[in-house]
């Protein structure tokens, strides 16, 4: 449900909603949503002052996900 | 972000008056924000009813507990958080899904399980009061540190009652001074 929820609060925001891909790892010291967007996007998804990636994550916490990380990475990012 | 010192009455609701196409275009922002809205609703598998309208020349946005629910917002109130934390990060993210849709910077106001409603009040209660202390001493009040919101209720509150009030200082420090007559 939190990466469904956080793919459609994302997707809602971005100029290229097709290029969001959520993807959970679960990682030893936790889980981790891992947000990809088209570059072009990433901006956007961060927000002044990283403004829109804390409301990002403080919804994601609402719905259930203390302890969760949101990483912000953009579609061309090798990690 | 430094706004400077806004006199209260440039804010006042009365003062604003709209044409049929503003009215439409913020319906139309309401009609966005309660889809984006909706869709988390279900997602998240909470109960929940979107209520819309135009207000103080803003779109306003109410998600109240479904019919059925009879506890006082229930789940809802995850949504909202402790002081309205999650309500804000919300209405920040459903006013960028506005803008995206309409390319126009949105205002609009979200409400959930009547938190801003009640919050309202107290503030106007507090408001009132510090109004009429002012009155009586002819010395400025200063409130403490409030959010943008309940600044703006506040002047509102001060405008109402025959005064004039300033914000000052820097987020999320800046507060409403109430100032004499």
């Amino acid at each position: 449900m939190l990466e469904e929820a956080l793919e459609h609060l994302v997707k809602g925001i971005v100029e290229n909603p097709d290029d969001v891909k959520v993807r959970a790892r679960n990682l030893r010291r936790g889980r981790i949503l891992e947000v990809r967007v088209h570059p072009d996007d990433l901006g956007k998804v961060i927000g002044r002052g990283g403004r829109t990636a804390r409301a990002l994550r403080t919804v994601v916490t609402a719905l259930g996900g203390r302890g969760v990380r949101v990483d912000l990475v953009d579609v061309d990012q090798v990690r | 972000m430094t706004e400077g010192t806004t006199p209260a009455v440039e804010t006042s609701p009365r003062k604003i008056s709209l044409t049929a196409e503003d009215i439409s275009r913020l319906e139309q922002e309401g009609e966005i924000a309660a889809d984006y809205l909706e869709a988390l609703l279900d997602i998240a598998d909470l109960d929940g009813d979107i209520d819309m309208d135009v207000e103080g020349g803003r779109a306003s946005v109410s998600v109240i507990p479904g019919e059925g629910e009879d506890t006082a917002g229930g789940d809802l109130s995850r949504l909202v958080g402790r002081d309205g934390e999650v309500l804000e990060a919300l209405q920040e993210l459903t006013r960028l899904a506005v803008h995206r849709e309409t390319g126009e910077r949105s205002r609009l106001m979200l409400d959930i399980a009547g938190f801003r409603a009640k919050r309202r009040q107290d503030l106007a209660a507090l408001a009132t009061e510090a109004v009429e202390k002012v009155k009586e001493t002819g010395e400025p009040i200063k409130l403490k540190p409030m959010t943008p919101f309940e600044r703006k209720v506040v002047h509102d509150t001060v405008a109402e009652g025959g005064l004039r009030s300033e914000s000052e200082g820097e987020e999320p420090q800046r507060c409403v001074v109430v100032l004499p007559a």
